[in-house]
């Protein structure tokens, strides 16, 4: 099971339901990497890092594939997320070589807070309104 | 007189743990020799829906087992529970309707 | 495979611990900024700073964070002259702390902001578990 994917998700009879599905994995993986970037928000050399903005294709592959690591270290599903991107654009990079700045990675744990709230929704509506439609009387 | 429909009783999902119903059901299955095409088509339909039943909780206990051991993350587990009442309440939507239009023409005057 | 939903919490607790222990030895150096030696010509209380590292948690599923160790502040001590101080030198000068209060302010502000950001995090992971387990409750 990787991350960002719904293999066989039989919770989601309708494309928008997969499509919502597959967006709150990807906001719930996105805070995770934030999490990550406001724990070491004080570690020397610690470069922030996002993951890849969300594709909303329904045909799109749930997860992309990292290249080989330099090292061949066993990465976890996380990791590998994090590290298809390139570091983000930083506003500020302290002599400490520490680029995570805590505002902006704030604002955008809100972003992922909403984006995964919205998908939540959806997918409760959705749920709700198949099973309205199959209730017998 | 129509012949009580076979293929259920033992079978009971909820009743037999995994692996029990099988076996089970494997020996209730057998259709009664003297059923006519008619009462043919509502029993399988009926043991059809009832095994539809069946696997769709064991795909929620599996996902249960998995979400309890750690194996599959909460999203996972929540959709597979999701799938699972979906299918369950599809089955029972089926199997009421089976149920009443089996009544409907067993009521018929012939 | 780990579940992002539960990394979040896990990374949110290890900042506020790291943190945490910033802070203490923040209150430490303050508590202390004033120590000098008890002997002539003895050292004063030498500031401490901590080093955080980014350590690879398996268990998390990420890079989480961690106080590697603390480190005493080389900054040479100042010298006040205070001739009747038990750790007055012969020149009548006594080594007092290399601490700074105003850089020691300015650092406790920023752990307590680095502290609430990780607070906030945690409280974050909560409401999206939570939203992700009321799905089920939608069905009524």
């Amino acid at each position: 099971m990787i991350v960002g994917t719904v293999d066989g998700s039989s919770s989601a009879p309708l494309w928008v339901s997969e499509l919502a599905s597959r967006k709150a994995s990807w906001a719930a993986a996105r805070q995770a990497t934030i999490a990550g970037n406001i724990a070491n928000a004080d570690t020397p050399e610690y470069r922030a890092r996002d993951i890849a903005p969300f594709n909303p294709d329904p045909y799109a592959r749930p997860l992309q594939m990292s290249r080989t690591h330099a090292l061949h270290m066993e990465l976890t599903d996380l990791e590998r997320l994090a590290e298809a991107v390139d570091e983000t654009g930083t506003w500020d990079i302290a002599h400490s070589g520490n680029t995570v700045s805590i505002d902006e990675e704030m604002i955008k744990s809100g972003q992922a807070s909403r984006d995964h709230q919205m998908s939540v929704a959806v997918m409760s509506t959705f749920h709700r309104m198949m099973l309205s439609a199959v209730s017998f009387r | 007189m129509i012949s009580p429909l076979s293929g259920l009783g033992a079978t009971d999902p909820l009743i037999q743990p995994p692996g029990g119903a099988q076996a089970a059901g494997a020996a209730a299955v057998a259709p009664a020799p003297t059923q006519s095409p008619d009462q043919d088509s509502f029993a399988q339909t009926f043991k059809d829906v009832a095994a539809n039943a069946r696997d769709t909780m064991r795909q929620g206990e599996a996902a249960a087992i998995a979400g309890l051991g750690g194996e599959a993350t909460i999203q996972e587990v929540v959709e597979a529970m999701m799938g699972a009442e979906q299918q369950l309440r599809t089955a029972l939507a089926i199997r009421d309707r089976v149920v009443a239009a089996y009544q409907e023409v067993s009521r018929m005057q012939i | 495979m780990s579940d992002p939903l539960t990394t979040i919490g896990a990374l949110a607790g290890a900042g506020m611990e790291a943190q945490s222990q910033r802070l203490r030895i923040v209150a430490q150096n303050m508590a202390n900024a004033r120590s000098a030696g008890a002997t002539p010509g003895a050292d004063p209380y030498q500031r401490r700073t901590v080093i955080f590292s980014a350590e690879m948690d398996r268990a998390i599923g990420s890079y989480s964070v961690d106080v590697k160790r603390t480190e005493l502040d080389p900054t040479p001590f100042r010298l006040e002259h205070d001739p009747s101080h038990p750790a007055a030198d012969a020149a009548g000068n006594v080594k007092m702390p290399n601490v700074n209060m105003l850089v020691e302010m300015a650092d406790m502000r920023e752990a307590n902001l680095s502290y609430e950001a990780n607070l906030q995090m945690m409280r974050r992971a909560r409401t999206m578990i939570s939203s992700t387990i009321d799905l089920l409750r939608s069905g009524q």
